[in-house]
């Protein structure tokens, strides 16, 4: 019912809060020796847009290892959070947008 | 709905930062006690942080392959400092030894301080954490309204 | 007959005001479909903007943002006009001639 738009929203909504968990994830571990940081690869998983595919996580590589051989970087990770909470809102509140839409569509061809 | 599981992992954090603070605390508290119940000065403790992956109360044998990834932290063991207490030289303290040299812990509170904002920024950034997807569950409720 | 009195007196003689067979449907009709076709523009610009968006290829929030409440506004708009319209036409069907 929803079009091409809303599946598109619906799969940059599961991936960015695939991210978050991660960057939860990232952020219990920030003093965990030897725990490298995580994510997943955006836009190479946006670009498949297979829906109720699981996102692949990968390890982010270029991060400064500390002497412990922990590699999160909280500013990245504090950095990531809000990004994702933001574009998060952003899809949530477009596809509420669309969803209005098809709903006023309907209500309107009622009355009439 | 799998976001709940971060914030079982965010939880994890706050628990095992907690932690961390409260032994860093007790060898600030203890910087100068020369004598402990044990016997002996106060040994430096220390906690080892491993990470392990998360269940929730709802998540199912079938849980999506990501939250099989998705890794909490645990306290996995406090460890105490097994190096010889430093020794300073005061023949009229109470728990001076037969040549006057009295046994202080091992800690250095410069360094333990500068690890306590450590764990209370760790905290922080895990209550942060809590607090960002707590919204987005929210608002992916609201998509209902 | 009526031809001749039209061209002494110079007088046009006017378009039927009650539809007749199908000449005041047409207007209608060809109102609303310009209408939907403004809307069906506006929504596939939205649309557009918004996939950009997703897909990493513009940073401009408010542009996307904008783009889809002038959708939303407009196919609302549209709707209202339609219904009034689709009021006006009943009851000009409902005048008896």
């Amino acid at each position: 019912m929803l079009e091409a738009v809303a599946l598109a929203l619906e799969r940059y909504m599961d991936l960015l809060a695939a991210r978050q968990k991660l960057v939860a994830s990232n952020l219990a571990n920030a003093d965990t020796p030897g725990y490298r940081t995580r994510d997943i690869d955006f836009q190479r998983e946006f670009r498949n847009l297979i829906q109720g595919g699981s996102p692949q996580v990968i390890e982010v590589a270029g991060l400064p290892v500390k002497n412990d051989g922990n590699n999160v970087s909280v500013d990245r990770e504090a950095r990531l959070l809000a990004e994702n909470a933001l574009r998060f809102n952003l899809a949530s509140n477009l596809l509420r947008a669309e969803i209005r839409m098809v709903r006023a569509a309907i209500q309107e061809g009622r009355q009439a | 709905m799998s976001l709940f599981a971060a914030l079982s992992v965010s939880a994890s954090g706050l628990a095992a930062q907690r932690t961390r603070a409260e032994l860093l605390a007790e060898n600030l508290a203890n910087a100068e006690t020369t004598r402990t119940p044990a016997g002996g000065p106060y040994r430096r403790k220390d906690a080892v942080f491993s990470s392990e992956p998360v269940s929730s109360a709802f998540s199912s044998v079938f849980a999506a392959e990501l939250d099989g990834s998705l890794a909490g932290v645990r306290v996995a063991e406090i460890v105490e400092d097994t190096r010889e207490p430093e020794r300073r030289y005061l023949p009229g303290h109470p728990d001076a030894d037969a040549e006057g040299y009295v046994a202080f812990p091992r800690i250095n509170p410069a360094e333990d301080m500068v690890d306590l904002m450590g764990a209370v920024r760790g905290y922080q950034a895990n209550v942060a954490a809590v607090s960002a997807v707590k919204d987005m569950i929210h608002r992916s409720i609201e998509l209902l309204r | 007959m009526s031809g001749r009195i039209a061209e002494v007196s110079g007088v046009a003689p006017l378009a039927p005001l009650a539809p007749a067979g199908g000449r005041g449907e047409a207007g209608f009709a060809s109102l609303l479909k310009e209408a939907i076709g403004r809307v069906e523009g506006l929504r596939r610009a939205a649309d557009e903007s918004t996939m950009k968006l997703l897909a990493g290829e513009s940073e401009e929030v408010h542009q996307a943002a904008l783009a889809v409440q002038r959708a939303e506004l407009a196919l609302e708009l549209f709707l209202e006009v339609r219904n009034k319209v689709v009021q006006a036409y009943q009851e000009i069907m409902r005048m008896p001639i």
